[in-house]
């Protein structure tokens, strides 16, 4: 019964770690030699099956035919149907990634590519479902770590081991602020549980504590100022993996940073202390990525300072400190990482062959060449800029809705957060210079014909297609009908259901 | 369900086009004649479906329930006009542009995309659908000038959305503080976008002091409010014809519909508070809009600024707050519409095709060269300043009673108005005058006597359909002011002073 149920809870995992050294036994193996092509096939097509089985066992979690644990001791689990909800979709974005990995074939090194694809998809998913501070802490490393070294695998190129090294001394550190944080925390409640932290008082140890974890989170989500790897692991990063730092792991951490907030919505006084410190982020953050996204010529950095702003925007429904405000934020990241994720798989397919960092301008005429790849990309673009229907909007609008639920009645203008929701909408305005740049490029320029620079057109492949197409169908479709997925993501864990594991075994 | 065909066809037609070849552009403009007619013929059928001043053919279903967001929509007096006036620029749009082979498939998948959204804003009943059309209809407005438009129409385009979406920005904020601030009769909050039941609430008026000019001015930057205007003329100028017909027609209108309906609407203490202030800048953009179209040399400039000046009696009507007035503004909407876009297609197709040029001291003597087209131009000129007979008179006059009528605006600026219809007259003239009559200054005898080809048949359809509504509301104004008044009178009901 005990083990049983543990096994339950945690089947779609282990299919996926079978996936993992299935991937790397037959790579080893069988393939010894064999053409690299051949590798890359038979290594997505196992990762693909491993993700896909254990997708359909978090559906089957989800609707309640297998039936899981509410939550094991210390909070180390929490099934609900919102993380169980978070984990499903982190695996179908994952998934998403491996045809576009499939595609460029960067490095001799397959079976360890995709083994380290499933590896951070698989800490996603602990990240999101954990609310104990060692566990998610953990979990978050085993994400960062096999990013990092996903960062590096095009040895082909120098700038991307400088962007890998960068990207780990900065996540080393940051890492070591959150362990820090989270330390003082724990010392500070006495304990790991995140769901059993409640009636905290307002100390200088505990405000320290969060501070800390806003630095080490703020690294993760490329928050300003700890932005600075972003801009070139973005950009040197092989694409495919840049599009999964920059949906999949801010969705980890997103995530981990309501969890971790949680404690604080019924604390008035620590709350008060820590929205100075949030907004502060947030306006910096949306200040630095929308200006800064202004004079790329680059596209992926630009989607990496867009990145950074978008964390900014993220911030808004976190100081909100509600149930509609963890909503909105969940809802945000995820609508923001489909279209994040939609557009670095369209630039991936469009530049595999390239063989150098695409500029903006070597997109034009894109309208002409892949027609169907230029209006995915509009709907992705359109969705990050937020514009409705686009899901993109409606998150953002979430966003500015919660954080103005928390105070509607203003007496003054800093009273509330219209001034934060109003610099918000200014900054999103701004942000609309940079999209529709990209979007000139895509959709409005002549193609250069002839030219070196320009995209020639390409063979998409059946499975890159899919993805982009139901990406784009998502974008779409969260937009016009967005209830189903709020309802499921504002489920809380009903309390005093806890499992002791302890007692378990 | 009737009017919601409107905003389905538009969109199916955006969908068809867009799929069809772009080679195949013969087929595509008559499938764009299609969509674009049977929308007219649409909002026809509500208009003679509609009757008494209460919301008709409403539609409602839920939407985001946990945002509180419905799918609401329904229209009346108010918004009928603006239908019909939708109906019948797309309609032209497309006869004006019926040469357009260059991408054709996705310039009528942009056009049908923008006139979907115009006709979403003007029957949404929920605050959130109104602003996610209103959205709608303006990214398009960026690929329909930046693609197909003139000279300078990467800036003009860029410069057009920014503005919009600074505009919806201010919107944006004033409905959410609007959504959390309703109040119900017994102090309750509202939480709902549902503009039904908001009007039925109220929001407290301290509140409405700063809600009322966030919205208003979010709307009337579309609306091309002085000194937010100049996104019009530049935009206007670089637009392909269809592009700035919509433009003038129609999407300076959902700016000024979206001031009147929600602004006033649904905050009118802060409207009467703020009256005299949107008077005087009604007063600023009828003036400056008609000296510096006095000025221009350029022939698509003229009509651009005249738009922002004729859209300041708009602005001028809805800040009377008194049923003449209003009635006026929602009428000179109507004929603004349909001589403004009037004016730019027989600017900027009909004319410009032929000549080559819009520089008015580049036009040699056309009434002799042109006489019938010249003759059209004239007579839509003189609609458009005001002539007797035609719709632009009556809207004006009931502009201009409605605010010597009016308790919170004082004489002076009635004053102003007619200064500005001085002007009107003045620049209307002038312009007639050096485009067709006058001779070009520096001869040059090579081409000054050719006279130029005749309108062609989709041109010809296109004037008579748009001078014709003109002068039918011109000569029986009864036909809209009937359905406008009574709606009109329900939304003075509310008015607390009133």
């Amino acid at each position: 019964m005990d083990y049983q149920q543990l096994l339950l809870a945690l089947l779609p995992d282990l299919l996926v770690v079978v996936a993992l050294f299935a991937a790397l036994g037959v790579d080893y193996s069988r393939l010894r030699g064999s053409r690299l092509a051949k590798r890359y096939e038979v290594a997505c097509q196992i990762s693909a099956t491993g993700l896909i089985a254990g997708l359909a066992l978090l559906v089957l979690q989800i609707a309640g035919t297998i039936p899981v644990m509410e939550s094991t001791a210390d909070g180390q689990l929490v099934l609900n149907t919102g993380t169980l909800t978070l984990k499903a979709l982190l695996y179908a974005m994952g998934l998403g990634v491996l045809p576009l990995a499939k595609r460029d074939q960067i490095t001799p090194q397959v079976s360890e590519y995709f083994a380290l694809l499933l590896l951070a998809t698989l800490g996603m998913g602990f990240v999101v479902t954990s609310r104990n501070l060692l566990g998610a802490f953990v979990a978050l490393e085993l994400v960062s770590l096999s990013l990092y070294a996903m960062t590096v695998l095009n040895q082909a190129r120098r700038a991307s081991a400088e962007a890998a090294l960068k990207y780990l001394t900065f996540g080393a550190v940051s890492s070591g602020f959150l362990l820090f944080g989270l330390s003082y925390l724990y010392g500070a409640t006495e304990q790991l549980d995140l769901t059993q932290m409640t009636g905290l008082q307002h100390s200088p140890m505990l405000v320290l504590a969060y501070l800390l974890i806003f630095v080490g989170l703020g690294f993760k989500l490329a928050l300003a100022p700890f932005h600075l790897w972003a801009p070139d692991v973005y950009q040197n990063a092989p694409t495919p993996v840049a599009g999964w730092i920059g949906s999949g792991s801010k969705i980890a951490a997103a995530a981990l940073l309501i969890a971790l907030l949680q404690p604080v919505s019924d604390a008035p006084k620590l709350k008060e202390a820590l929205i100075p410190a949030l907004a502060a982020l947030a306006v910096l953050s949306m200040v630095v990525g929308n200006l800064g996204a202004l004079r790329q010529t680059n596209l992926k950095r630009l989607l990496a300072y867009s990145a950074i702003a978008n964390a900014g925007y993220l911030l808004v429904g976190v100081v909100a400190f509600s149930a509609a405000g963890n909503t909105s934020v969940i809802f945000y990241i995820l609508v923001y990482s489909l279209a994040s994720l939609g557009a670095f798989g369209v630039v991936a397919v469009l530049t595999d062959t390239l063989g150098r960092d695409a500029e903006i301008n070597d997109f034009n005429g894109c309208w002409k060449t892949t027609p169907v790849l230029a209006v995915a990309f509009l709907v992705f673009v359109l969705s990050l800029a937020g514009i409705p229907p686009l899901a993109g909007f409606l998150g953002k609008f979430y966003l500015f809705f919660a954080a103005i639920e928390a105070a509607p009645e203003a007496s003054s203008w800093h009273d509330g957060f219209y001034w934060l929701v109003a610099f918000a909408l200014i900054m999103s305005v701004v942000s609309l210079y940079y999209y529709l740049r990209v979007l000139k490029a895509f959709l409005v320029a002549p193609s250069d014909d002839g030219k070196a620079s320009s995209i020639a057109p390409i063979k998409i492949g059946w499975a890159a297609g899919v993805t982009l197409c139901l990406l784009a169908i998502a974008v779409l479709a969260l937009g016009l009908w967005p209830e189903p997925l709020l309802k499921l993501l504002s489920d809380l864990p009903p309390p005093g259901q806890a499992l002791d594991l302890a007692q378990l075994i | 369900m009737t009017a919601l065909l409107t905003i389905i066809l538009s969109f199916i037609g955006a969908l068809v086009c867009g799929l069809m070849p772009s080679s195949a552009y013969r087929r595509i403009r008559w499938i764009a004649l299609l969509f674009a007619s049977t929308g007219l013929a649409v909002s026809m059928v509500c208009y003679f479906n509609y009757s008494g001043g209460e919301f008709a053919d409403l539609v409602k279903a839920d939407w985001i329930p946990s945002l509180g967001i419905g799918f609401i929509t329904g229209y009346d007096g108010i918004s009928l006009p603006l239908l019909l006036v939708t109906g019948l620029v797309a309609v032209c749009g497309v006869l004006f542009s019926w040469t357009l082979e260059t991408r054709a498939n996705q310039f009528y998948a942009f056009y049908f995309t923008l006139i979907g959204g115009v006709y979403g804003v003007f029957l949404s009943l929920d605050l959130f659908l109104l602003f996610v059309f209103y959205e709608i209809a303006v990214v398009p407005k960026y690929f329909l000038i930046a693609i197909w438009g003139g000279a300078r129409r990467q800036f003009a385009a860029m410069k057009l959305v920014l503005y919009s979406f600074g505009g919806s920005a201010l919107v944006l904020l004033g409905m959410l503080a609007v959504f959390f601030l309703a109040q119900d009769a017994s102090g309750e909050a509202l939480k709902t976008f549902n503009l039904l039941k908001l009007q039925q609430g109220e929001v407290p008026a301290e509140a409405q002091q700063w809600i009322f000019p966030l919205i208003f001015v979010g709307f009337a930057i579309m609306a091309g409010m002085w000194p937010f205007h100049t996104w019009a003329p530049t935009g206007h100028v670089a637009a392909p014809t269809a592009a700035s017909m919509l433009l003038a027609g129609v999407v300076m209108k959902l700016g000024a519909y979206g001031c009147l309906r929600v602004a006033v609407g649904l905050l009118p203490a802060g409207a009467q508070d703020w009256a005299l202030w949107v008077a005087v800048v009604a007063i600023i953009n009828i003036v400056y809009g008609a000296l510096v179209a006095l000025k221009q040399d350029d022939f698509k400039y003229v009509i651009g600024y005249s738009s922002v000046s004729h859209m300041g009696f708009v602005l001028l009507g809805i800040a009377t707050l008194n049923l003449t007035g209003m009635t006026g503004a929602v009428l000179q909407m109507f004929s603004h519409g349909v001589i403004g876009a009037l004016l730019f297609a027989l600017v900027g197709t009909v004319i410009y095709s032929r000549t080559k040029t819009r520089m008015l001291d580049e036009l040699h003597r056309l009434i002799d060269r042109m006489p019938g087209i010249a003759w059209v131009f004239i007579v839509a000129g003189l609609a458009s300043m005001g002539l007797p007979g035609f719709s632009g008179f009556i809207s004006e006059l009931y502009v201009l009673i409605g605010t010597w009528e009016s308790e919170s605006l004082s004489g002076w600026i009635v004053g102003g108005a007619g200064l500005g219809i001085l002007l009107t007259f003045g620049y209307t003239l002038v312009k007639i005058h050096e485009a067709f009559f006058r001779e070009r200054k520096t001869s040059d005898p090579g081409d000054a006597e050719i006279s130029y080809p005749a309108m062609t048949l989709p041109e010809k359809i296109g004037v008579a359909i748009l001078l014709g509504s003109a002068l039918i509301i011109g000569l029986c104004p009864w036909l809209l002011t009937d359905k406008i008044s009574p709606s009109l009178e329900l939304m003075l009901k509310r008015f607390p002073l009133n």
